[in-house]
């Protein structure tokens, strides 16, 4: 079965700036990828190559097998949501809807029904009328996907497309997105800096930064095995605590002066609560509660670390903690490369000290 | 400050835009109530403003002497030619310039910039040898012909400007959809810059139906007289005789005064706090 | 090249045609004209420097560059005073304000011979309706101050006064752009100033103008460069550069002279020229001004000038 979307070796340079530097990256027929990175990592640069709108510098882009690093974006088969929805103000929702297709040179009502059918995939059935500046922010963002669905390209391509819409409505559209997603089941690259959206969305999560991907891999893989200490940091939120490898805790097995050790806040157990055996003090600096959990900042032997724990059992600024971490939540990153130490087999049980 | 004083504020503003609009509609006024006059009679020393014998003899005057009608029918087939050729050009080259690389642009920016600076009656000579040399004097072709430059370099920097403020998103969306260029004008861009294009309607027609330099090097023949020109000779007929010359000038602004209404409506419209450019 | 990048080259085509034909070549030519005695029947010989020499000479030529000089430093700063006053006293919502922002665009709209003609009536010394307003509770043929009525189309000084008089009431479109820039200042500032307890003077002199600095100054550069040639049909319609011998002759009215009624294609091209140079002149120095200002850092940083 040949691939869906596939890039190899692409860079894109626009003026003095590299914005990509030789992605590969293979996305599978039916599959939604979420490119997930920091601003400025090259996540829109990276769908703007797909679609080619920017032309890439190096590298070749393939959909559905076909080389189309040559052709312009028209010619590519694929459909895209911007981040602004980029609905045109002087055409009605259907009109905004129907308008790619009417350009292709479909006739106005069998346009208006494919319009008519996309609109109440999303359920924007009620809108056709209306012009964009009488729209909420939800429904300017139901539209745009509308508009999208009203082909049948080979690639979907969304470029933060939730970025504008409060929190709330925020976790309902990316529901709804993936429904639609797995009803049509057409290739999608979705692109996105909030992890909680990439986790909750994605087939695969592909790690973007400075240009360069970190780490393709599904949501389980990208937070239980990050590829690099970039990765870790990244994901999670607040991301992993990076300590050196011959700070406060310690990992036998592996060459303490040549890593850093890396372990999430949630796996952090603080006290006596009896789970862990003690493991080195340290003392509470500053405690957050988000509702059921707090995130509790220790100051542990010069090293600051922040730990996740159920809000009823929270110790207080200025308290003295046992920090204790169970060996197989560590993880050992090379100093020098950042990428990730599969660690030893059988390497000793013993916690951190 | 108090509600009260927000009050007075605010209709110390009316009266200043009461005085204003009395001072600049005073001119027009005064030229409509001068072409009231009877036309042929003796100079009068401080005639009343609004005349006793008011009445439309002098219009009667004015078209039959000065020819008119004609001139007028010239006027319009050079502004319904003129004006919708010459936006055409700004709208195509102001979207061209929005679009090609950056280089480009600036030299032709720069070079509009450079035939703004250049006063128009330094180039009638030329000009007018070269449409002499085609045989196009005396037809109205060279006054149509500056809407090859968009009757002002400005129109088409103004729609350069225009058409930049609309967001990069909807040019992608554009070339996704595999539009051409022209589609892309068309289609997308042009309705979207629909006040611009109004303003830039009224104007091009203001400084077409004005234009009195042109008629005045090309035009010979009473045949190809525009309205201007017209008006002009009838002046020049009988220089005391004010209330005709008058009478011609109302009907010669009347057109214009029509035009900038319409257009002011159309400018005001927007597509909403968003689709506002 | 790329069927999009042909397209859109093909789009810039017809200006790009007409601003070479028709601004460009002429300009050009008219700068080799100005080093020739042309006229269309004897054809044209070149006379090197002649022509410039005898305009150093020419009482019409140096009468204009008189006049329009003093012209440009008085109409120019009267018409942009002028409008942004009205911009500033109209750009607040009240009763009466929006025929007011209409009524000042009207006389802009009277195209130009028919506006020089409503002139010639209103300047009328005896019948026009200007001196019939001076001289509203004035005795024995004096005006309300108690001076004679001013002879606008005989006296030169009267005439120039006249000319300039024109001059203010089409200032629509400058008004229109001030009125537009200031309904686009960040209310924030205005308010910033409220908290601080500005009166008005102040909230003048230290937010409006220099907000509106960048575009006051391309309008004063644009108002220069209109103003070198809109002095022309109302000289040639209302004074027809009289009283005599040049009270109110300014250049464009001498090159449209030389060239279409005495002939003289060659000099009235050196006339185009000096023209030239005094609008690049004027130009530059406006420009210098504004750089100067600029480094003081009265322009905001987003002076954006035509061409930049």
């Amino acid at each position: 079965m040949t691939a869906g979307l596939s890039l190899h070796g692409v860079h894109l340079t626009r003026g003095a700036v590299t914005a990509l530097r030789g992605v590969d990256l293979v996305v599978d027929r039916g599959e939604l990828l979420v490119v997930l990175g920091p601003s400025g990592a090259g996540k829109s640069s990276l769908l703007r190559a797909i679609a080619g709108l920017d032309p890439v510098t190096g590298g070749t882009v393939k959909i559905g097998g076909r080389d189309v690093t040559g052709l312009r974006p028209g010619q590519r088969n694929v459909s895209m949501v911007f981040q602004s929805y980029s609905l045109l103000p002087h055409l009605t929702v259907a009109d905004n809807i129907a308008f790619g297709h009417r350009i292709r040179g479909a006739d106005r009502r069998a346009a208006a029904a494919r319009a008519a059918q996309a609109a109440a995939t999303v359920g924007c059935q009620d809108l056709l009328t209306r012009r964009p500046h009488q729209l909420s922010g939800g429904e300017r963002q139901r539209v745009a996907l509308a508009r999208v669905l009203v082909r049948e390209p080979d690639v979907f391509l969304l470029d933060e497309p939730l970025a504008n819409l409060d929190a709330g409505l925020r976790t309902r559209m990316r529901t709804e997105i993936r429904a639609v997603h797995d009803r049509l089941g057409a290739t999608t690259v979705y692109v996105t800096h909030d992890q909680s959206e990439a986790m909750a969305l994605g087939d695969r999560i592909a790690v973007l930064r400075d240009g360069r991907i970190e780490q393709v891999d599904t949501p389980d893989e990208v937070w239980h095995r990050p590829r690099t200490r970039h990765v870790a940091s990244f994901v999670g939120a607040p991301g992993m605590n990076l300590l050196p490898g011959d700070g406060p805790l310690r990992l036998p097995g592996v060459q303490a002066s040549a890593v850093e050790l890396g372990v999430r806040p949630e796996h952090v157990r603080l006290g006596g609560d009896g789970t862990t055996r003690d493991g080195p003090p340290g003392d509470v600096e500053r405690v957050e509660v988000l509702g059921e959990d707090a995130l509790v900042h220790v100051r542990l032997g010069g090293h600051a670390l922040i730990a996740r724990v159920p809000a009823r059992t929270r110790p207080a600024p200025g308290d003295r903690v046992t920090v204790g971490v169970a060996e197989e939540h560590l993880h050992a990153f090379d100093l020098v490369t950042g990428e990730r130490i599969p660690l030893p087999a059988g390497a000793g049980r013993a916690a951190a000290r | 400050m108090s509600w009260h004083d927000f009050a007075k504020l605010r209709r110390r503003r009316t009266y200043g835009a009461v005085a204003v609009t009395a001072l600049f509609a005073s001119p027009l006024l005064l030229l409509f109530t001068g072409s009231l006059r009877e036309p042929g009679l003796p100079p009068v020393i401080a005639p009343p403003l609004i005349p006793d014998d008011a009445g439309f003899t002098a219009y009667h005057q004015a078209v039959s002497h000065g020819d008119l009608v004609r001139a007028a029918a010239n006027s319009m087939i050079v502004a319904a030619v003129g004006v919708p050729l010459s936006l055409l050009v700004a709208s195509l080259a102001g979207f061209a310039l929005a679009q090609l690389p950056r280089r480009l642009t600036n030299t032709v920016i720069g070079l509009s910039v450079l035939a703004m600076t250049v006063p128009a009656a330094a180039l009638l000579l030329p000009r007018f040898v070269l449409f002499r040399t085609l045989q196009l004097t005396d037809t109205l072709v060279p006054l149509i012909a500056p809407a090859l430059i968009a009757t002002s370099p400005l129109y088409p920097l103004i729609y350069y400007l225009a058409f930049r403020s609309i967001p990069a998103d909807s040019y992608d969306l554009c070339r996704l959809a595999d539009l051409t260029p022209m589609q892309t004008w068309r289609r997308m861009a042009l309705p979207q810059v629909q006040p611009v294009t109004a303003a830039l309607a009224a104007l091009t027609f203001v400084l077409t139906w004005s234009n009195l330099l042109d008629p005045m090097v090309y035009l010979y023949d009473r045949a190809t007289f525009t309205l201007p020109l017209a008006l002009r000779a009838l002046a020049a007929m009988d220089p005391h005789n004010q209330p005709v010359f008058l009478a011609g000038a109302v009907l010669a602004t009347l057109p214009t005064l029509l035009v900038l209404g319409v257009a002011q409506r159309r400018f005001m419209h927007s597509y909403g706090p968003e689709g506002a450019p | 090249m790329s069927r999009d990048r042909r397209q859109l080259l093909l789009m810039l085509t017809p200006y790009l045609v007409g601003l070479v034909v028709l601004v460009l070549l002429p300009a050009a030519a008219t700068m080799a004209m100005a080093f020739t005695e042309t006229d269309l029947i004897a054809g044209s010989r070149l006379v090197g420097w002649d022509n410039f020499v005898e305009l150093t000479g020419d009482p019409a030529v140096r009468a204009a560059v008189g006049n329009s000089l003093s012209y440009l430093a008085v109409s120019v700063p009267l018409r942009l005073v002028l409008a942004v006053g009205l911009a500033l006293l109209l750009h607040r919502r009240a009763r009466a304000v929006g025929t007011a922002r209409a009524a000042v665009l009207l006389p802009g709209a009277v195209p130009e011979l028919a506006y020089g003609l409503l002139w010639l009536w209103l300047l009328n010394p005896i019948q026009g309706p200007v001196n019939q307003l001076l001289m509203l509770g004035g005795q024995g043929g004096r005006t309300m101050f108690g001076s004679l009525p001013p002879q606008w189309l005989t006296d030169p000084e009267d005439a120039r006064a006249g000319i300039v008089l024109m001059s203010l009431f089409t200032i629509g479109e400058t008004f229109v752009i001030v009125l537009t820039a200031r309904l686009a200042l960040p209310p924030e500032a205005y308010e910033l100033a409220e908290l601080e307890g500005a009166h008005a003077g102040q909230v003048l002199r230290r937010v409006t103008l220099p907000l509106l600095a960048p575009v006051l100054t391309v309008l004063v550069v644009r108002d220069t460069l209109l103003s070198l040639q809109a002095s022309f049909v109302p000289t040639l319609v209302v004074t027809n550069g009289g009283p005599p011998p040049y009270a109110t002759t300014y250049l464009s009215l001498v090159l449209y002279q030389d060239a279409f009624e005495y002939l003289r294609y060659g000099y009235a091209a050196a006339v185009a020229a000096l023209m030239l140079a005094l609008t690049a002149v004027a130009v530059l120095i406006q420009w210098r001004l504004l750089r100067r200002w600029a480094s003081r850092g009265l322009v905001g940083g987003q002076a954006r000038l035509p061409g930049n």
